[in-house]
């Protein structure tokens, strides 16, 4: 009940937020109210409306684009084969049985169009109740018995389906419940590696704009040229050599936090490498600005000009991929994850693809790309936030 | 009154003139002669390449490389296909295996030479890294430049783009390489699938910069034809992001391999289809924390083989710059 007061109160509000904006900004309303069109009818905001309208249209390409080959693949692979353990038991009038069984609870029809279309459904972000029931069906005899194994209902805005062919103890689950649970784990390591790289990547940029051609700025090239040219697999297995060599462990396990030190750092370093280019590249192209110039003919101090006037500036266009990094963390790396063995998003993604479960991939497949909406326009707030030329209120 | 000034400013004029300069008359001679070297912009272009000593180094261990993927499997002649014999697995460096032998939880590699693999597998990554990055170029430049010539491909492209930045690409190999059999020309292919796509976007952003500059608007005013313009006007002023993009894209086309062959969807390495990601990828199956030297055996070829390419885009970025020159 719960669920569903807060969604239709949240589509409410977003309806007739977007109906307000649209109508404040063609001036239809509050003609006269100056702070009213400052607030509503702000080019930002009016961009970011637009900007979101197109990328739902984006999310909707890429979800159809992937429903056609996720389904196109798995099916070629007699998913009642595989979901039915005794299947070469089975004979031919039962199998059919179990199949058109299996096929009903997967909700699958032979008509793509309106699986398709169910699917939409699903995921339409209005309230709804889902019961799903996950039974195993087993042989006594020549009957078949269904033992039930789990039968919950829940409220859901976003349905993503039910896990079905993943194994590991999740079949029966909620897509939804999975994603989440494996993305706290992705994100724990993700939000360190994050730290890292900021915490290093800026002052590592500062520096190599500060002292450019000298001794830091050419070590600092060669580690960036390191990073970008070497593939990645080979890079991480460097680092994961130096961590075994200072004896930090290297197989992720979730209940000791040492062994996340690895992973994160690994992530970190790689990070880091990128950002420092920017910072350094976005410095050097404010050093001889004229306002620049106008600061050290004032007298400031090169320290002062470096960090209240170019840092500033030049901060703004790199703000905007912090949100998208954050989030991004949620949905974890499939090299690191692969190789440290975090079984975060990254080998969820791996591990549906081989075992053809197609709720689990079409899952991650829409959050994340609502997570590259929403990262999208936390960008655009950020960009506004720093940067002095943009404000919400005033003119 | 007008008149009068003016011949007064002859007569001015025509009396300095006298007293600076002296008529030396023509000369047959110095007519053919230039007083300025000829200026080309290849040989530029080169002298400004050479005079970096570590441009020169990364082009030896690119010749040295290639030189090695041809010659080096000759050096032994141990077989990359037959079976090799079980008491050579796991071997360290030695004067019979230089890059010692592969372990015992290998799977592909097993006792096998690692010298021989590892060079056969950098001649076909080469191979495969070069093809690869020709084909993106040829398809960025030529998408990127009629997206940015004609803006009503903009919708298009951009959505495209999103698709791919929106579903993440792995998953697509997954899903492709279940319907197509690994060869060389489908691995190709799925490399490429989106690899232009980047360039294709760099492109398109530094012909919007340059299309409304002066000397294109003249052109269109007289009636160039798309084609001549793209051609004669806009591809050749980016000639130094070009051939940047080039030798950045061979590195970058080795590393997916590599990247494909972790998760098992390069070739199947039965025939003697040997890629540096496949060894890599192999050597990381077995111990090589207790057994390091399975790990260094494609790492040696990997890391100075990227570098360098990378390095030499880079340095060539600055070399090709006309603004450099001289």
């Amino acid at each position: 009940m719960g669920t569903y007061l807060i969604g239709y109160t949240a589509i409410a509000l977003v309806v007739v937020f977007v109906i307000f904006v649209n109508l404040v900004s063609r001036r239809i309303i509050f003609k006269n109210n100056l702070k009213m069109q400052q607030i509503f009818a702000h080019p930002l905001l009016l961009y970011s409306l637009r900007r979101i309208g197109s990328a739902l249209i984006s999310i909707l390409l890429a979800i159809t684009a992937t429903f056609f080959l996720i389904h196109l693949k798995s099916r070629g692979v007699m998913i009642c084969k595989q979901a039915i353990g005794t299947w070469d038991k089975l004979g031919e009038s039962i199998r059919e049985l179990h199949c058109a069984n299996l096929k009903a609870r997967l909700g699958i029809t032979d008509n793509w169009f309106l699986d398709l279309f169910r699917y939409y459904y699903k995921i339409l972000p209005f309230p709804k109740t889902v019961c799903e029931s996950y039974d195993v069906g087993t042989i006594v005899g020549a009957e078949t018995i269904y033992t039930v194994t789990n039968q919950n209902c829940r409220n859901f805005i976003l349905d993503l389906g039910t896990v079905f062919f993943l194994g590991g103890g999740h079949n029966g689950k909620f897509v939804l419940d999975l994603i989440s649970e494996k993305m706290v784990i992705s994100f724990k390591i993700g939000i360190i590696a994050i730290f890292v790289e900021l915490l290093l990547g800026y002052p590592m940029g500062i520096l190599m704009a500060k002292y450019k051609d000298g001794v830091f700025d050419k070590i600092g090239k060669t580690y960036i040229i390191t990073i970008d040219a070497i593939p990645g697999v080979a890079y991480y297995y460097i680092w994961m050599a130096i961590f075994a060599g200072l004896g930090l462990p290297t197989m992720y396990d979730s209940s000791n936090v040492v062994t996340y030190i690895a992973p994160a750092l690994t992530m970190g370093f790689t990070g880091m490498a990128g950002i420092a280019l920017w910072v350094r590249r976005f410095m050097l192209e404010e050093f001889n600005s004229d306002y620049v110039k106008f600061a050290r003919a004032k007298g400031l101090s090169e320290n002062r000009i470096m960090y209240t006037h170019i840092l500033r500036n030049a901060i703004v266009p790199l703000v905007r991929s912090i949100p998208a990094a954050i989030l991004g963390a949620l949905l974890g790396t499939f090299y690191i994850e692969k190789i440290y063995g975090i079984d975060g998003i990254g080998g969820l993604l791996v591990v549906s693809e081989s075992q053809n479960d197609y709720f689990v991939l079409q899952g991650i497949i829409v959050v994340a790309a609502l997570i590259s909406i929403v990262s999208y326009l936390a960008g655009d707030i950020v960009t506004a936030m720093v940067d002095p030329r943009v404000s919400f209120t005033k003119e | 009154m007008r008149n009068n000034s003016v011949k007064n400013l002859d007569a001015a004029i025509y009396h300095n003139v006298e007293d600076l300069f002296s008529v030396i008359g023509a000369s047959e001679e110095n007519i053919e002669k230039l007083t300025s070297a000829p200026y080309s912009y290849w040989r530029e272009t080169f002298k400004q390449l050479i005079k970096k000593p570590l441009a020169i180094l990364s082009l030896i261990v690119i010749i040295l490389i290639v030189l090695f993927t041809i010659f080096g499997p000759m050096i032994k002649s141990y077989s990359i296909t037959g079976t090799p014999d079980i008491f050579d697995a796991n071997q360290s460096w030695s004067k019979d295996h230089w890059f010692g032998t592969g372990g015992n939880k290998m799977k592909y590699y097993k006792g096998l030479d690692l010298w021989t693999v590892v060079w056969v597998g950098a001649r076909l990554s080469l191979i495969l890294g070069t093809v690869v990055a020709l084909i993106d170029t040829f398809l960025g430049i030529f998408i990127g430049s009629l997206w940015g010539y004609f803006r009503r491909l903009d919708p298009i492209m951009i959505e495209i783009r999103n698709f791919v930045n929106n579903v993440p690409s792995l998953l697509l190999y997954f899903l492709l390489m279940a319907f197509l059999q690994p060869n060389f020309w489908t691995i190709v292919f799925l490399l490429t699938m989106f690899g232009w796509i980047g360039l294709a976007g760099f492109i398109r952003n530094q012909i919007i910069i340059i299309r409304n500059r002066d000397y294109n608007i003249a052109s269109i005013t007289l009636g160039s034809s798309p084609r001549a313009m793209i051609m004669h006007n806009l591809l050749p002023y980016l000639i130094s992001v070009i051939v940047t993009v080039v030798s950045t894209a061979i590195p970058a086309a080795v590393s997916s391999e590599v990247g494909l062959a972790f998760f098992g969807l390069s070739f199947t390495p039965v025939k003697g289809d040997v890629t540096l990601g496949q060894v890599l990828t192999d050597a990381t199956r077995d111990e090589w924390m207790t057994y390091p030297y399975l790990l260094i055996a494609p790492m040696v070829v990997l890391v100075p083989l990227t570098v360098s390419f990378f390095y030499i885009g880079l340095v060539l970025a600055d070399a090709t710059d006309p603004k450099n020159h001289r």
